[in-house]
Order: structure tokens, then C-alpha cells, then sequence
């Protein structure tokens, strides 16, 4: 009885499972031609050859022996890191206060940095710019990640989450003796585990794959990052396609393994957000 | 709260620590947003660029050349195409999927939802570069529509306005759908699953539950997405730049790659032009959050 | 507590300061550079012959960008701050943009003066760009002369040969390119569509200039006219091909394969050079023209600045002095492993230069270039160079869409005189 009934249900989503697989292989299939082009060499590339191919090693030795591969993934992961771990850290303080200790000028104060996000990159560009050459951050981790620390975007995902974080908590803390710092570090921070997963993965990843910033402040070649890297190699007067998707695979893998690893962490810190 | 024979200083020490704890957060924008615009302001009461910088005539100049410039105005025109087409499909098709994925009776959901946002992992100059060697004349796409008779001779995607325009819209679509579907996916997991089974004893069936239920109960989440697909897009610069390079013609050329144009990447910079039409760029995202949120509000 | 403590002071440790001073070395240089497979060899190279000749102890850093443009972007937002101190020595960058960066950003430069340099061995037209106030502020690194190169047996399969079009007319070549497209299937002119030089090169080889008296010349500029639908005809004929940007333009459209002509400056042979089974079956020459007769024309090009970040201007100067602007074996060696080629004129008798090329069907191809360099015309140059180039393209995509060519070329007009302010 019950596997009739369950089955039944399996053919009743039938056109969801197909819709399903058209939509995952359309999603996937760019990573595949990606993946396929960097095991071949450039004319085949060129000419849209779809089946691995042979080239992979000289792919990679020509991207070794041209770029400074190992130096920018050292570069990307070094600036990325240190931004998610500030970004967070900075953004939960912020939402945790906004919220958890809220009174009208907070409110209001919320809504005022809430119009940062409407501020479009091309206008604050060339002030930041004189800004951060000014105080000799260019070429530096400082650089590249100050303007990206604090987004209200960060701030209103913690501040949302923070509505779920039981109150009863902070007055029994605060009756135990536990100091204001003492209760976002020793309470806060490990009940909203998968919120500081969530805005890690997204912190993380515009971090890795910024570009106009860094193409700006980055300006020596020891501070290049991934996604710099791949733009050199593709604006030359010849462009190898091969060693240029082998690059790109490179600056796709750690962003992508990240998300598979905090993904279950990620959907629920998103969850409490959109509460 | 209760308050103990210090209660004051107590309360006092809390409201403290929580104007602390927003301080850095709220220094750093101030310092790295509303300062540089404030800047920018400035900025866009003057032209030219260097020691020919020079306060525009009259002050208020750039505001009124850029409604003369058929060039921006045409960048205009195309950010709001892209905005109009791209993102009503691009929700729709989130939310059916989040829809679809939220069923427990199905297989797989883990892997149809993680293949499905996998493209937001990628960097915007590797998709680019990937989107472009796809739709090339001799690209793949072409191989594979000629080879299956439906097209017959190669198609040069990218070289003609509307066709690049839609190639634009395919690449931000396969780029960003997976990303708001987490958000609605997200939403659908704080709705009690037990309001379906209702409605299915009922008798409603998918669509009507969908209706019914999914969309009124996501309107908070769907607000922040489509305030978010609207500044996202309205700032729409890297696809610009890097699939079609604003051709053939300008005519995919978006309102944030015309204002960087002006600045950089012609050998004469305008500056102040440039931060003037950045401000009307502001304005616009800040008018329609705006409306959306009170759209949002008074359907009650 | 003690963990808070630590987590407040990362925070306030965002404020700090860390800067790094600027050692002053004296045998060190640095420089802007952006093409692995083409001008950072050069500088390599000079960088070793100057280390070999001159100073031992030298040494040259490049720093990779990801194009000209980089540069660019560079050089106006260092001058836009007012701050040049992270500026490399030395920049390269294109021709075009020098005049209008010397007007707007004077304290950016350092002017080539007292460099034991003979300018008059390097083609005029080259050092007209460079040239402001009559000093010099670039020793030239690549020529921009124009070529055209021709696959010789696509050619002969519609029955035509080089010499047919070395000197024909754009009449003539359309007849040609139509033949070719019929026999061959492939296209006889190709260019990058969002970045279009046909009009500029076509205009250099008539003589002509888009620019007259410092303000825009179009509408009533007759040969600009001509050359205009000249182009509109060939893409409606299918006999010329717009890529979409530069990487369609050169590995789609010349390495992949769909061209039997490419017209551009030289620094595309690289490009042509990398399809190894087309080998032996280019061959170059002089671009047609309207009335027939060889047309000569650079594009591109770019030339070496020392900013005014430089500490050791002298040793920029000499280190310039004595490669790119006159050292043999910096030539040889940027043509061997770059492909740049010099316009330093009598660089082009050397032996390097004057050997015949396996790829080009054993055509001396560098020293025929060299020679072409010096013949190219001088024509007015305009700021707005790139602005212009911009809207021209724009109007043959339209034309060639059914647009009309008159009021096309009006709204160019326009729209050129409104971004100049005119």
C-alpha cells in the first residue's frame, strides 16, 4: 500500500524531475566546457572541441612558467581570509548591537547605513582611491579589504538573525555576572554558528573573485590576485585559451569547495535571515 | 528587566556596550561610503580632470548634459531592458525552483540544489571569459545548433545588438538565479510545511498552493530580493565589460560601464561628468528600493 | 574578557598604518608593462643588453598588467590623487594618449631631454605622438605601421596572387574579397568591431585625417565618407568580418581560422604566427586605397615614459638611451623572442631583420616593415582619438544593419563635438 502510494508520488513528479535535470545540467554545463578546455590546447578551444583532450600537464606547466600561479592563490586566499574573518567579526558586533540592544536612534541610525548599499562602486571609486593612497594602504591587505569590511548587507543578514537569539539567555547571563563582550563571545557567537557560516561563504567569495577594487589598489605584481591574474592572461595581443581556462578552474575551485563544504550551514544561516 | 541596587549604572553600562559593539561597523561606512560620496558630490560640480579641473558652468552643468547625452541616456535605456526582462525571469524561475526543491517526497534535493547555485561560486571575469568562448562564432553553442539543423551557418551572437543584449541576459540569469533560489529556498523552510499538507486535504493543488501560500508567505523575502536584483542590476558593470565590451554599437552598454568610460579607458578623463551621472544612478536605486518596500507594505 | 580584548584591538588594529618606504636603489629600475608574449620580452631583453654593456649591477622590474589600458587607469588615478609615488620609473603605453596625459598631468613626467638618443634614425611619424612643446617624452618600443597580410593560397584559389593587390584599389579589393568568399568561404578583411581602426588606417593611408584644425572632421570630409562606405559594402558583402572584442578578433576569428586577410599594425603578426599548419601560406604588403596605388598607415604602437617618480632619472635616460633608442641587440633580440619590431630605421639592415621568414613564405617581412614605417604619412592627431573611434564604429555596425551612412555620420558628429565640449 504504502509503496504504491509512494511511487505514485514519484510519477506525479515526473515533469519536476526533468525540469529539475534541464535546469542542473544547464548550470553544471559551463563548468564542464571549463574543466574540458583546460585539458586542451588553444585552437581546439577555440573551435568549441567538447572531449577531454591531452594538454592538461602543458596547460599547467605554460601557466606556471607565465603567471605566478601559487602567488596569487597565496595573494586571493591571504586578502579573502582576513576579510571574511574582519567582515564578520565587524558585521555580527554590529548586527548583535543593532538588534539585541535596539532603541529608535538605532533604528534610525540602521536605516541611514542601509543607504550605503544603494551607492553605486563607480562613484566612490577614485575618492576611496586617493584615500587609501594617501594613508600608503595600497599593495597591502588593508587596502584591498577596508572598503569591503562593513556592508550593510553583512550587518542587516545578523541583525535579521539576531531575532532568533533567545533573550532569556543574555538576562540569565547578565544576572551570572557575565559582562556585555563576555555574552556576544561566550553566547552569541556559537548559537549563531550557521549565520557566521552563511556570511563567511558570501564574504568569502565576492572577497575571491573581486576585481575592479583590486585592479586599482593592487598595483605590484607580489600583490596580484586570481582573478587579475586571469584577466592579464586573456588581454594579451595572443591569448593561449587552454592555460587561460586552466587559470580559471584554479580561481574556481576554492570558492566552490568552500560552499561544498559549509553548504548545510550556509541554507540556514540564509534561512534566518529571510525570517 | 530587572534591576538590582546599581540598576542605572547596570543599564547604563549595557547601552553603552551596545553603541560599542555597532561603532566599527558604523565608522568604517561612514568612512569608506559616505565620505567619498560626499566627495563625489563635489566632484560633480566640476569637469575635466587634473590641472584642468575647473568648476563646471553653471554649478549644476553635468546634471543637465547628461539628459542631452544620447549616449548615456542610451545606456539607460539598455540597464532598464536588462532590469525588466532579466529580473522578473530570473525570480520567477527562483522561486518555482525553491518551490520544487522544498518538496520532501523528492530525490536528490541536495544535489539538484547544490548544481543549481554552484554558478554563483564563480568569479565575474571567469564567467565572462566562459560565456564569451560559448557563444563565439566558432564557439560551442554554434557547433552544437548547427550540427542539429537548427541554424544554418554559424551566428555571430555577440555582433548583433539583440542577440548580445540576450546573451547578456542568459549569462546574469545562469549566473544569479541560484543565488536568490538559496533566498527563497531559505524563505519556504520557515513556512510550516504542514500549511501544504493542509491544502492539499483541501484539494489545492500545486499552482494554487503556490499562489496561495508560497508567494504570500515569501512577500518579505521576495522584497529583499527584487530590492537586491534592482541595485544589483541598475549597477550592472562587470558583464558589460567583459562579455560584450558595451558593443556592437553601444548597444548593450550599461549605465555604470558608460560612467567608468568617462573616467578611465578613453584617455580623457571627466571626472566630475562621471560622479554627477553616478549620483543619478543613486537616485534611482534609492526611488524604486524605495517604492518596492512601500509596494511591499500596503498590500496588506 | 581577554578574548574580547584581543578581538576589540584587531579591530582598532584596522586604523594602523602600514606603509612601506620606498628604497631608492641606484642600478634598479622598474616599469609598467602587459604583454608576456610581446613587449615584456623586449624589456627583457633590453634590461639583459643594457646589464651586459653598461652596468652590471642592473637590474629591471616589470611589472605585469593586464593590458594598456591598465596602465592607463594607473596613470590617471595617480594624477587624479596627486600622488605619483606608486608609479613605476618607467611606463609603456599607447601612442595616442601621451599628448592629452602631458597636458593634463604636466608634473607626471619627466621630458627625454639630454639622452644620447639619434632621433633622426626613427620614423617621423612614430615621434610625432611623443614630441610636446619640441622635447621628447617617449623613446618608441614597437612600430605601429600597418600591414596587410594575405593568405596566399586562399588567394589563388579565387585566382588572384599578392601582387594583385599590393596597391589595388578598394574597388578592386572588394571584387577580390568576393571571389575569395565564393571560392574559399572564408572572409578577406577582419577587425576587432568594439575597438574598430579600419576608418583611422584607411583615412592614414589616403592621407587624411578625422580631424581638422582641432575639432572634428566628418561630415564634410568627403574621403572619410568614401572610406565609410567602402567598409559598410564589405561587411554587407560578407567579405569583412567584425569580432566581437579583441579576444574574438584574434583567436576566434584570425587563429581560428575565418580570414584570408588581416589589416592591422604589425604587432598582429604574432597573433597570424601562432596557427603553426598555416606556415608558408602568409604573405604581407601595403593596404589598398581609393584611388589605387600603395597606402601606408600605423596603428597602435605604443613608447616608454619616465615619471616623475623616477629617483634616478639619469640612469632611466641612459638605460633608454642605450636600448630602445639605439641598441642592435635590444632590436634583435625584442624581434626574436617578442616580435617587436622597431622603428628605429637603420635597425632594419641588420641581418635579423633582413631574413626571409619560414611562416611568411620566406618574406623578408621585417625589414619590409621597417621600410614601410618610414613612408607612413604624418596626419592630425586629436585627445579624443578613442572617443571618436568609439562612435565610428558604432555608425558602420548601424549602417551595416541598413542604418544611413549621412545622418549616421551626423550623429557622430554631434555627439563627438557634445563630449568635447565644442
Amino acid at each position: 500500500m504504502t509503496k504504491k502510494k509512494v511511487s505514485g508520488t514519484q510519477k506525479r513528479l515526473i515533469p519536476a524531475y526533468i525540469f529539475l535535470i534541464i535546469m542542473a545540467f544547464l548550470s553544471v554545463f559551463p563548468f564542464y566546457w571549463m574543466i574540458s578546455a583546460a585539458t586542451n590546447e588553444t585552437l581546439a578551444v577555440a573551435r568549441g572541441k567538447l572531449t577531454f583532450g591531452t594538454y592538461t600537464i602543458e596547460n599547467y606547466k605554460n601557466l606556471l612558467a607565465q603567471t605566478d600561479l601559487w602567488g596569487a592563490m597565496k595573494n586571493s586566499f591571504v586578502y579573502a581570509t582576513a576579510q571574511t574573518i574582519m567582515a564578520i567579526l565587524v558585521c555580527s558586533l554590529a548586527g548583535f548591537g543593532f538588534e539585541l540592544y535596539h532603541d529608535k536612534a538605532k533604528d534610525r541610525l540602521f536605516g541611514i547605513l542601509l543607504l550605503a548599499m544603494m551607492i553605486p562602486g563607480v562613484a566612490t571609486m577614485i575618492p576611496l582611491f586617493k584615500m587609501i593612497s594617501k594613508a600608503g594602504l595600497l599593495n597591502t591587505v588593508w587596502g584591498f579589504m577596508l572598503p569591503a569590511v562593513s556592508t550593510p548587507f553583512l550587518i542587516m543578514m545578523f541583525r535579521q538573525n539576531s531575532r532568533n537569539f533567545p533573550t532569556e539567555i543574555m538576562e540569565a547571563a547578565r544576572i551570572d555576572g557575565q559582562s556585555e563582550p563576555g555574552i556576544f563571545f561566550r553566547m552569541y557567537f556559537p548559537i549563531m554558528r550557521s549565520t557566521y557560516a552563511a556570511a563567511a561563504v558570501i564574504t568569502f567569495m565576492n572577497a575571491w573573485n573581486s576585481y575592479m577594487w583590486p585592479r586599482i589598489v593592487m598595483t605590484r605584481n607580489q600583490a596580484q590576485t586570481m582573478p587579475m591574474l586571469i584577466a592579464n592572461l586573456s588581454n594579451g595581443y595572443k591569448v593561449d585559451y587552454g592555460m587561460l581556462m586552466m587559470g580559471v578552474l584554479f580561481c574556481s575551485v576554492p570558492t566552490m569547495v568552500i560552499f561544498f563544504v559549509l553548504q548545510k550551514q550556509f541554507a540556514e544561516g540564509v534561512a534566518g535571515a529571510v525570517k | 528587566m530587572k534591576s538590582g541596587n546599581n540598576g542605572m549604572s547596570v543599564k547604563r553600562k549595557q547601552e553603552a556596550a551596545g553603541w560599542a559593539f555597532l561603532t566599527p561597523a558604523t565608522l568604517l561606512i561612514f568612512i569608506m561610503s559616505f565620505y567619498p560620496i560626499l566627495q563625489a558630490l563635489f566632484t560633480s560640480f566640476q569637469t575635466g580632470a587634473g590641472v584642468k579641473m575647473a568648476w563646471a558652468d553653471p554649478w549644476y552643468n553635468n546634471y543637465i548634459r547628461m539628459f542631452k547625452d544620447k549616449l548615456f541616456l542610451r545606456s539607460v535605456g539598455n540597464t532598464f531592458l536588462y532590469l525588466l526582462i532579466q529580473v522578473p525571469i530570473m525570480l520567477i524561475l527562483a522561486i518555482l525552483l525553491a518551490q520544487i526543491l522544498n518538496n520532501k517526497d523528492l530525490k536528490f534535493r541536495g544535489f539538484f540544489r547544490t548544481c543549481i547555485f554552484l554558478p554563483c561560486a564563480t568569479a565575474l571575469v571567469s564567467y565572462a571569459l566562459i560565456f564569451k568562448s560559448l557563444f563565439a562564432t566558432e564557439g560551442l553553442i554554434n557547433h552544437i545548433l548547427v550540427s542539429l539543423g537548427i541554424l544554418q551557418q554559424n551566428y555571430n551572437f555577440l555582433g548583433n545588438p539583440t542577440s548580445a543584449k540576450a546573451v547578456i541576459i542568459i549569462a546574469l540569469l545562469w549566473r544569479w538565479t541560484g543565488y536568490n533560489m538559496v533566498f527563497y529556498l531559505a524563505g519556504l523552510q520557515n513556512i510550516e510545511y504542514s500549511i501544504y499538507e493542509a491544502a492539499k486535504i483541501d484539494g489545492a493543488n500545486g499552482w494554487k498552493s503556490f499562489w496561495h501560500i508560497t508567494v504570500p508567505l515569501l512577500r518579505p523575502t521576495i522584497i529583499m530580493t527584487v530590492i537586491m536584483s534592482i541595485n544589483g542590476t541598475l549597477q550592472l558593470y562587470d558583464e558589460s565589460v567583459n562579455l560584450t565590451a558595451g558593443g556592437p554599437a553601444n548597444s548593450t552598454i550599461t549605465m555604470s560601464h558608460y560612467i567608468y568610460n568617462n573616467s578611465f579607458g578613453t584617455g580623457v578623463a571627466n571626472f566630475g561628468y562621471a560622479a554627477a551621472m553616478s549620483f543619478f544612478v543613486f537616485i534611482l536605486v534609492a526611488i524604486l528600493a524605495l517604492i518596492n518596500m512601500k509596494v511591499g507594505d500596503t498590500r496588506d | 574578557m581577554k578574548k574580547s580584548l584581543v578581538a576589540m584591538a584587531l579591530i582598532g588594529a584596522a586604523a594602523v598604518v602600514m606603509a612601506m618606504p620606498a628604497m631608492a636603489e641606484e642600478h634598479k629600475l622598474s616599469v609598467y608593462a602587459w604583454d608576456p608574449n610581446f613587449n615584456i620580452p623586449a624589456l627583457e631583453g633590453a634590461a639583459a643588453d643594457y646589464k651586459e654593456n653598461v652596468d652590471p649591477d642592473f637590474e629591471l622590474e616589470i611589472l605585469t598588467q593586464s593590458g594598456s589600458s591598465d596602465v592607463e587607469t594607473a596613470v590617471t588615478l595617480a594624477g587624479n590623487a596627486g600622488d605619483y609615488s606608486e608609479l613605476p620609473d618607467i611606463v609603456l603605453f599607447q601612442d595616442h594618449y601621451i599628448q592629452n596625459f602631458v597636458a593634463t598631468y604636466p608634473d607626471a613626467w619627466v621630458a627625454i631631454e639630454g639622452a644620447d638618443i639619434d632621433w633622426s634614425d626613427f620614423g617621423e611619424e612614430k615621434l610625432s605622438y611623443s614630441i610636446i612643446d619640441g622635447q621628447h617624452y617617449g623613446v618608441p618600443v614597437d612600430n605601429g605601421t600597418a600591414i596587410f597580410a594575405y593568405r596566399v593560397d586562399l588567394l589563388e584559389e579565387a585566382g588572384y596572387t599578392i601582387d594583385d593587390m599590393t596597391g589595388c584599389t578598394w574597388e578592386k579589393f572588394i571584387e577580390v574579397g568576393e571571389a575569395v568568399k565564393e571560392a574559399t568561404g572564408k572572409y578577406l578583411l577582419c577587425m576587432d568591431g568594439s575597438g574598430n581602426d579600419l576608418m583611422y588606417m584607411m583615412m592614414q593611408a589616403e592621407g587624411g585625417s578625422q580631424w581638422k584644425d582641432g575639432e572634428p572632421y566628418i561630415t564634410e570630409n568627403e574621403t572619410l565618407k568614401k572610406v565609410m562606405e567602402v567598409i559598410i559594402e564589405m561587411g554587407q558583402k560578407d567579405i569583412l568580418y567584425l569580432g566581437n572584442d579583441w579576444t574574438d578578433y584574434t583567436n576566434n576569428t584570425i587563429q581560428g581560422d575565418m580570414v584570408a586577410g588581416v589589416m592591422n599594425g604589425n604587432w598582429i603578426i604574432p597573433t597570424i604566427a601562432s596557427v603553426p599548419e598555416n606556415s608558408g601560406k602568409w604573405e604581407l604588403t601595403s593596404l589598398p586605397t581609393l584611388e589605387g596605388g600603395e597606402g601606408y598607415a600605423a596603428n597602435g604602437g605604443s613608447s616608454l615614459y619616465i615619471t616623475s617618480n623616477c629617483d634616478n632619472v639619469d640612469l632611466a635616460k641612459d638605460f633608454l638611451a642605450k636600448t630602445f633608442g639605439g641598441s642592435k641587440q635590444t632590436y634583435d633580440y625584442a624581434l626574436t623572442n617578442g616580435g617587436v619590431i622597431t622603428c628605429c630605421l637603420s635597425a632594419g639592415e641588420s641581418e635579423v631583420y633582413g631574413e626571409g621568414i619560414e611562416f611568411w613564405n620566406n618574406q623578408p617581412i621585417y625589414a619590409d616593415i621597417v621600410a614601410m614605417s618610414g613612408k607612413v604619412p604624418i596626419i592630425e592627431q586629436n585627445d579624443y582619438h578613442y572617443q571618436l573611434r568609439t562612435l565610428l564604429g558604432a555608425a558602420v555596425v548601424n549602417c551595416i544593419n541598413g542604418s544611413d551612412l549621412d545622418s549616421e555620420l551626423a550623429g557622430a558628429e554631434e555627439q563627438i563635438r557634445f563630449q568635447m565640449g565644442l
